[in-house]
């Protein structure tokens, strides 16, 4: 990777990983289940990774890998507990808004594509001592580094809100307890919970499902 | 060309091969030790096991995700091979001299979460998708440990490449400059195999949990994936904090073979000597425990590293 004039090889391997990172993008919509969605994008981020090891953006390329590979299973376990799909193995569709969609797509891929054929790029080949590790490390902590920490502390500052938010163990006792799911109807009894009566068990359930 | 290319490769893939062998092995070694009954001899009993289940039928439920449930053993064996290819035999003996590959093995630790979840999710079974869950939620803490204790040992090195981290220890091993990151990097070594006493994804509370469901040859692919993952965990610890290659009088591979086998034989013993937590147990001693030792640790290996 350090001369200019890379091989065959590398060729051979950006085609194969373009077509995995568009064939997988392709499968996260015409699939039917959001955990399978969400590991198909991660495979094409994954190949979109190497490629951009290939492009000798080393750190960046495997930091692609993780960082998705986390993203991605986070994701695909919020979608199911928040979309009330057991587990993620019933089918459901994974399009929406179809109209707004396919004109934002075919915009999209007139726009990037003018960009592919018309713009001319830079000229740079990679010079021969690179080390992408740590001239990434002077960008990001030199010019740039207002910027990155700044960002960095904002981050912080949500993850841990988020952790304080939804802890289990709060200021006023766990959280679960006391807590109780609302009525059917305005001011009725709390769902699901069929009152307990000391009568035995004859007495009267609720049943609204 | 033989020597850079093809004599890697080979040492790879048998160190996948009889590695897992060894893992199988000394696990009964030391079961035998520890007084455990073992039925069949220790060197023949795991190749029994091997041909028993290859022989079997493999396990159906009903209407799984049978690419996922497939794949998912195959894929975690091949990130045991990708994690095995950084691991340096010698300064020049290694199959991927990557400038990031301690964040290539971060990478393997990252999506082996993504493989377990798969395994357990894709059999469309109870038990199984608890085993996946459970590991999502303590695997997101394991990753996060291991992130730190090895920023650590990349701090000497002033960089991510495992050779260079060798290299950085020419004075002195990082088990001794690093106290606590060698005790803490090896229960991250447990977790991500799930063996022993965190054992919570495939355990026996959840009759197996993610393998609860597999039988027959993607078994026996799930088996050897996990032993094979616990040999390329034990060659980037000794690479880490136990100078890898270094050392008098031996050639480099045999000291780093010799390094790894004493890893795993701790990992097995601890595996065998301690009892299983319990999964909420387990969630906040490593958030409210391990989780700032390890910063106590990058902050030690950040001092350290300056004052040298």
């Amino acid at each position: 990777m350090e001369s200019m004039n890379h091989g065959l090889g590398v060729d051979i391997a950006f085609l194969l990983l373009a077509t995995l990172a568009v064939v997988t993008g392709w499968r996260v919509f015409r699939t039917d289940s959001m955990v399978r969605a969400s590991f198909f994008l991660l495979v094409s981020f994954i190949a979109v990774g190497v490629i951009m090891i290939l492009l000798a953006a080393e750190y960046l390329g495997v930091a692609m890998f993780f960082m998705m590979a986390v993203e991605m299973t986070v994701m695909a376990l919020f979608m199911v507990m928040f979309m009330m799909n057991p587990a993620g193995l019933n089918p459901m569709n994974m399009v929406h808004q179809e109209r707004i969609a396919i004109g934002a797509g075919v915009a999209g891929f007139l726009i990037l594509g003018a960009m592919a054929l018309l713009a001319i790029f830079p000229d740079q080949p990679v010079p021969a001592g690179l080390e992408p590790v740590r001239s990434l490390g002077n960008e990001m902590l030199g010019d740039s580094m207002l910027i990155f920490e700044s960002a960095g502390l904002v981050l912080l500052t949500t993850m841990i809100g988020v952790v304080v938010l939804s802890s289990h163990r709060g200021r006023y006792g766990a959280a679960a307890e006391g807590s109780m799911p609302p009525g059917l109807e305005p001011g009725g009894d709390p769902a699901g919970k069929p009152e307990e009566d000391e009568e035995g068990e004859g007495g009267h359930h609720h049943h609204h499902h | 060309m033989f020597s850079e290319l093809f004599l890697p490769v080979l040492m790879e893939i048998f160190m996948l091969v009889v590695g897992g062998y060894a893992v199988a092995v000394l696990d009964r070694l030391v079961a035998s030790v520890l007084g455990t009954p073992q039925a069949g001899g220790i060197w023949l009993a795991p190749m029994a096991r091997g041909a028993w289940l290859l022989t079997q039928h493999a396990n159906a439920t009903e209407a799984p995700d049978w690419r996922a449930w497939r794949l998912a053993p195959a894929l975690y064996l091949a990130l045991a091979a990708g994690g095995l290819a950084v691991v340096p035999w010698s300064a020049s003996l290694v199959a991927t001299d990557l400038v990031t590959s301690v964040v290539l093995w971060g990478s393997v630790e990252a999506l082996a979460t993504v493989v377990i979840f798969l395994h357990g999710w894709s059999a469309n079974s109870l038990l199984a998708l608890i085993g996946g869950y459970r590991y999502v939620a303590l695997g997101l803490s394991y990753i996060l440990i291991s992130m730190f204790v090895l920023i650590g040992v990349a701090l000497p090195a002033e960089s991510l490449q495992f050779t260079q981290v060798v290299a950085s220890q020419e004075g002195l091993w990082n088990v001794i400059r690093q106290p606590l990151g060698l005790p803490l990097f090896l229960i991250v070594g447990l977790g991500m195999t799930f063996w022993g006493p965190l054992n919570l994804a495939d355990s026996t509370d959840l009759a197996g949990g993610t393998a609860s469901e597999i039988s027959g040859p993607p078994r026996l692919v799930w088996d050897m994936a996990r032993a094979a993952m616990l040999v390329a965990f034990s060659g980037v610890a000794a690479t880490a904090f136990l100078g890898g290659w270094l050392g008098p009088w031996l050639p480099g591979p045999l000291w780093m073979s010799l390094k790894m086998l004493a890893v795993l034989s701790v990992l097995l013993l601890l595996g065998r000597l301690l009892p299983r937590l319990a999964p909420e147990r387990c969630v906040t001693l490593m958030w409210v425990v391990l989780l700032p030792l390890s910063f106590i640790d990058l902050v030690w290996a950040g001092a350290v590293a300056l004052w040298e």
